[in-house]
């Protein structure tokens, strides 16, 4: 008991997030522990906003083997990121792969510019021995908080954008269920946050460290510009977090 | 002994990662496609800058001025549209003609028949707009003839302000748009003289956005203040700004996709712009028209006036007028050139 307590107190100082996206190993209810606890440090630098640290949080509770709901948060300091999600998800076995629907809603305040960004994303995700696939739709609308007020009769302060599609690819060296492993990912959008066309890549791994508890972590590039226009540097970051089962 | 190594494995690649993740060098560009980079296109524009800084840029108005906008020409072989939106701005007198980027597509031979097309159309502006003195100094129409100011024709600007964009920087373009308009990131000055023999500044900003991002070197010049244009009480001193650049903010239609700007870069530059006040900003790159208004600052995205994606005539720029008290509007200017 004493050593789940701090491994759990671990976890949650030491921060950290999860919603499956960092860490790479199995997100299906293991028929034993209904609690699963991902958290995770984070640091990188950002073109528009410098250096930054974080941390996230995400508890998940596995109500049946087929349904389980999680909820979130993340603090990036410097940057004045601060997040929040629910998430509700349903898995489907396929033979020996599993399809998962996501529900999820998420606000975003991007405090240094005072705006809120409340997003709702469905998504599906395919779980493979060696390969998961996301593929999806997010509506992401955002306001500025604090308008003038002379403004006001004559401007909108928010913004909707209604079809900003979601999809996601990652490779593992070893299958799933190994105590270890290594992989790439490319995908564009990130644990909190969606982009239209930004495509971020790199190296993700995860490593069991106890029966409950396992390391993982990654380095994520996320270059500005797609496509015709030539991606360039725009933020460079490391993850590192800790996945708790109890 | 296998578990320690596979500790030492890990531990070795998040020393790496995080070397890697602190570390200048680290850039997808050079695994995805090759070219000059937006830090480097604004370092060497600020070095333009820094060396002409004598020959700034001043435009005067007297009183009422207009100035046209375009967007994405694309010019090939087929450089019809650009030399019609030059024409209508020489017919039509307006102060200056501002493009939006993706003026041509990247090859030797269409920048060959772009910087034609401009000297052509210098020489027709220098023509209708000034006279000539002696075998090589020209004197202004507007000019009193008491002291008139004597220009060489290579001294003589001719009005025409791009930004680049992202066509214009792909295999190595860069070094052809660069020899030509020299510099991706700068701003002018209009000088607008009023009735009662005061006179107004109005300001434009010229960004570099080609690449989807500003880059770290434009943001930090940017947060330095130096195109506030700020007295020392800390007012401006413009009464309207306008911004040009290539990459739009906007999505035009509720069907399209939204900006390349990432998220804290979209919320950085509409926070920018509602800083500098500006009155009006202009975009291009999505080929499609949009206007709104987005917390005080007035957006307008523009179509492409290439004749390749828009073969039929139609309102493919925009004029703006200032009045002598401040006011702005714009209204589409048609364009009559089909493709050949």
């Amino acid at each position: 008991m004493k050593k789940h307590s701090l491994a759990l107190a671990i976890a949650l100082l030491a921060s950290s997030l999860a919603w499956g996206q960092t860490y790479s190993g199995s997100r299906a209810y293991d028929g034993e522990h209904r609690n699963v606890i991902d958290g995770t440090l984070l640091g990188g630098q950002n073109v528009v906003t410098g250096w930054f640290i974080g941390e996230t949080a995400i508890y998940t509770r596995h109500l049946t083997d087929r349904w389980s709901v999680s909820a979130g948060e993340q603090v990036q300091f410097f940057k004045q990121l601060y997040s929040v999600d629910v998430m509700g998800t349903y898995r489907l076995p396929l033979g020996r792969t599993n399809l998962y629907f996501d529900g999820r809603l998420l606000f975003n305040r991007y405090d240094r510019w005072n705006v809120n960004e409340p997003i709702v994303n469905l998504s599906a995700y395919w779980e493979t021995d060696y390969v998961d696939l996301r593929l999806g739709e997010s509506l992401v609308r955002y306001h500025k908080i604090g308008v003038k007020e002379e403004y006001r009769d004559y401007t909108t302060t928010g913004y909707t954008e209604p079809l900003v599609m979601t999809f996601g690819l990652g490779v593992n060296i070893r299958p799933r269920s190994n105590p270890w492993n290594l992989g790439l990912f490319l995908r564009n959008f990130d644990q909190f946050y969606y982009e239209n066309w930004n495509i971020n890549w790199g190296v993700r791994f995860h490593a069991t460290l106890s029966a409950a508890m396992k390391l993982y972590g990654e380095f994520n590039v996320r270059p500005a510009g797609s496509m015709s226009q030539l991606a360039t540097r725009y933020e460079t970051s490391l993850k590192l977090g800790l996945h708790y089962v109890l | 002994m296998c578990c320690k190594k596979m500790k030492k494995t890990l531990l070795s690649l998040s020393i790496l990662s995080l070397s890697l993740a602190s570390c200048d060098k680290v850039s997808p560009i050079g695994v995805l496609v090759a070219g000059t980079a937006v830090e480097n296109r604004v370092k060497m524009s600020e070095l333009f800058y820094r060396n002409h800084y004598n020959d700034k840029i001043w435009l005067v108005a007297d009183g009422d001025y207009t100035f046209l906008v375009g967007a994405d020409s694309h010019v090939t072989n087929d450089s019809g549209r650009m030399d019609e939106m030059l024409s209508i701005g020489l017919r039509d007198d307006d102060l200056f003609y501002a493009h939006l980027g993706d003026i041509a597509d990247t090859k030797a031979e269409y920048y060959v028949t772009l910087d034609s097309l401009l000297q052509e159309a210098k020489s027709r502006y220098v023509e209708k707009n000034y006279r000539k003195v002696n075998d090589y100094e020209y004197v202004s129409n507007d000019n009193p003839d008491e002291s008139p100011l004597m220009l060489q024709y290579d001294e003589i600007v001719y009005p025409f302000f791009p930004v680049v964009g992202n066509h214009d920087i792909t295999h190595n373009g860069w070094a052809l748009w660069s020899n030509i308009f020299h510099s991706s990131f700068y701003e002018i000055d209009v000088i607008v003289m009023l009735e009662d023999g005061d006179f107004a500044f109005d300001h434009l900003i010229f960004l570099d956005s080609a690449s989807g991002t500003l880059g770290k070197t434009q943001i930090d010049l940017i947060n330095r203040g130096i195109l506030d244009g700020k007295y020392d009480d800390g007012t401006s001193m413009y009464r309207n700004t306008f911004v040009f650049s290539h990459t739009n903010i906007f999505r035009p239609q509720f069907f399209e996709f939204a900006s390349t700007f990432t998220r804290e870069e979209t919320f950085f530059l509409l926070d920018q712009f509602e800083k500098w006040n500006v009155t009006c900003a202009f975009c291009g790159h999505v080929h499609t028209w949009d206007e709104r208004n987005y917390n005080g600052v007035h957006y307008l995205t523009l179509d492409t006036m290439c004749e390749k994606n828009n073969p039929e005539p139609g309102d493919y720029l925009v004029r703006v007028h200032c009045d002598s008290d401040g006011e702005v509007k714009w209204s589409p200017v048609h364009m009559d050139t089909r493709k050949r």
